[in-house]
């Protein structure tokens, strides 16, 4: 069907997806770039004026510095964190014998059926109450922050990592078990670059469920492990909303965004493990 | 190099046993072929030699040491896999250098190596090549340029032609003979396909279901088959095989069929009451006046040779002579037997007598 309509109405389809995909966030900067008066006068979509007044006052803001720091030290420690666990765990469900291997697999989902405002209480509890040492509390802590999310991604992870995994043949470990590897050096060797791909995807997928978390980040932070999606909620106050701070937050979140999906991106090379079996 | 032992090697799955106290002796520098139908249990041995599956019971000695409890890295061994296993990611030199590298072998010397390997095996030209750009004639040499670069005590190859036209298969079958007459490595070639066993191995192992049927030397397995079943497996066509009885006539020992054909028996056999399978390879039945009337019901040429499929009485007789036939399906010729070429089986047991 593609193929034999013109190539003119190809590109009007794909510029009007972009424009689509794209136009929210052209608004977005908008408005982060228009001073408050003019936001609710006349309303307009032209970029007539640019006022970087709302990003000297976001960026100076040591607090919302503070926020965004922790939103990248716990999204990236988490994926990381995931996507090394997620493999292992996934060498293991695809290489060994496991007592009841395909139970576990699909046990590891459980959690993930449930919504996550059920969890809130129990890991509220478990964070003030529970994980305590003396004086100190997992609550309000980084690290709890990335355990947390552990708990939600990695099964999420093991389920995306798991058919990468099975498709890399059996035969190239054997392969380079013969030639005289170990254990360890067949996974270096031979099941990580072959993996990469997937783990590329695994890592995009757990970084942005951890950058993009509201709900437990709001429940489980005060202040020092706050992250910049609770940050961009402290704007909606009683006295008002300041939609132009707000707004240039949100054009700044989706930086780190994309800088983590443009070097993540070259890994996902389709179709690398054709060619290492006859089928 | 080095000679291997396989003694009375089991192997179970669970409650499943699938080799049944296997016993191979494999000299140095010996090739030796392991050979059966599917599922036979030939790939499940050579993977216990190679240390990619656990042995249940019994030993594997390997150049004097019993290599039971020793990881295939430190088995001194290569192999050659069916699909050829070789590693996506690397270029045909990376390949064949890898076990050095995992040695810790300095780059040079695996330069070298590899080089030289490549020249063996006309790779000189894919050095650079990733294996998805190469045919499966090319990916079988790197994988055979993989198992060589390291110089192993022992060879093992499973199946390695299986993926390959008929074609190809002859032109590798030489080069992997010319290759052990050169390297005169211990190898263990396992195959199905028994023209590939007769003609590469110095000595084969006859497999059916987890038990060794026959070990001897090609000839010796052509000449003298332990039993029906080996009989019956080695040599194309594949022999005749007729269920009758040995009968004394006339103070002379003669074969009678069920059905009541009667067939020429080497000179000195005696009779016996118990019956037994006459079997007669077709190449050693000629087309020759005075000989036993036979009914021609197809007839194939391959141009060298004609294969007749015929009757006598009942009983069907493949026949395979060099001359070209003149007869037509349904007409009646003259077949003669070559009763010295006769070989006689016990039907209870299978066994020659
Ligand atoms: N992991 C396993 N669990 C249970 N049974 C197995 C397993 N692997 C192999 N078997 C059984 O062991 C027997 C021998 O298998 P094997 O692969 O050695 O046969 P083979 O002679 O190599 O056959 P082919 O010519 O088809 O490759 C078969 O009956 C097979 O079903
Ligand atoms: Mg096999």
């Amino acid at each position: 069907m593609m193929r034999q309509s013109s190539p003119i109405l190809y590109l009007v389809f794909w510029i009007l997806l972009s424009f689509l995909t794209l136009f929210p966030i052209y608004w977005l900067f908008v408005i982060s770039v228009k001073p408050a008066v003019d936001l609710f006068t006349t309303p307009s979509l032209i970029l007539d004026t640019v006022y970087w007044n709302n990003y000297v006052k976001v960026l100076s803001n040591e607090t919302i510095r503070r926020y965004m720091y922790n939103s990248l030290v716990i999204s990236t420690s988490n994926a990381a964190l995931v996507t090394v666990l997620a493999f292992m765990a996934c060498y293991a469900l695809s290489r060994f014998d496991l007592a009841g291997k395909e139970n576990i697999f699909f046990w590891t989902i459980t959690n993930r059926m449930a919504p996550a405002a059920v969890f809130l209480l129990p890991f509220f509890l478990l964070f003030t109450q529970v994980f305590t040492i003396g004086d100190w509390k997992l609550y309000d802590t980084k690290i709890g922050m990335v355990l947390l999310y552990c708990t939600f991604n990695l099964p999420f992870a093991i389920w995306t990592l798991r058919p990468t995994m099975d498709g890399i043949p059996k035969e190239l470990d054997e392969a380079a078990t013969v030639d005289g590897a170990t254990t360890w050096q067949v996974i270096h060797e031979v099941v990580f670059p072959l993996a990469r791909p997937g783990l590329a995807v695994t890592f995009i997928l757990t970084w942005v469920f951890a950058w993009n978390e509201f709900l437990l980040a709001a429940t489980l932070t005060s202040f020092n492990a706050r992250t910049i999606t609770t940050g961009l909620s402290e704007y909606v106050t009683t006295t008002g909303t300041e939609w132009g701070a707000m707004a240039s937050i949100a054009v700044i979140t989706l930086i780190p965004a994309l800088i983590i999906f443009s070097m993540v991106q070259r890994h996902i090379v389709a179709g690398l493990t054709f060619g290492a079996v006859k089928e | 190099m080095a000679q291997v032992a396989v003694r009375n090697v089991v192997k179970k799955y669970g409650s499943l046993q699938v080799i049944h106290g296997v016993n191979i002796d494999i000299a140095d520098g010996e090739f030796v072929v392991l050979v059966g139908p599917s599922g036979c249990g030939k790939s499940t041995l050579l993977r216990m030699i190679a240390g990619l599956e656990r042995i249940s019971g019994g030993e594997v000695d390997i150049g004097g040491r019993v290599v039971n409890d020793v990881l295939p890295k430190d088995r001194d061994i290569a192999m050659v896999f069916q699909n050829y296993a070789l590693y996506p990611h690397k270029t045909v030199a990376e390949n064949m250098g890898f076990p050095l590298k995992l040695k810790g072998r300095p780059k040079d010397e695996i330069a070298a190596k590899v080089k030289k390997a490549a020249e063996i095996l006309a790779l000189e030209k894919l050095l650079d090549r990733y294996p998805k750009q190469l045919s499966g004639g090319q990916r079988q040499r790197v994988a055979m340029g993989r198992a060589i670069v390291r110089d192993p005590q022992v060879f093992l190859f499973d199946e390695p032609l299986s993926n390959l036209d008929a074609k190809l298969r002859v032109t590798m079958r030489v080069e992997i003979k010319e290759l052990h007459q050169r390297l005169k490595t211990t190898t263990v070639y396992v195959t199905h396909d028994q023209i590939e066993a007769m003609t590469m191995a110095d000595k084969i192992v006859v497999m059916r279901d987890g038990h060794v049927e026959q070990i001897g030397a090609p000839l010796d397995l052509y000449d003298r088959p332990a039993n029906t079943f080996v009989a019956g497996f080695i040599g194309s066509p594949a022999m005749n095989f007729v269920l009758g009885r040995l009968e004394g006539r006339d103070g002379e020992t003669v074969f009678v069929s069920d059905h009541g054909t009667v067939l020429p028996v080497p000179a000195g056999t005696a009779p016996r009451p118990e019956p037994v399978v006459y079997g007669i390879r077709p190449e050693h039945i000629d087309v020759r006046p005075g000989g036993i009337a036979a009914t021609i019901s197809v007839l194939e040429p391959t141009g060298s040779e004609t294969q007749i499929f015929a009757r006598i009485g009942e009983d069907p007789l493949n026949a395979a002579v060099r001359d070209r036939v003149a007869s037509r399906p349904g007409e009646t010729i003259p077949l003669s037997i070559d009763s010295q070429r006769v070989h006689l089986f016990d039907r209870q047991s299978g066994k020659r007598i």
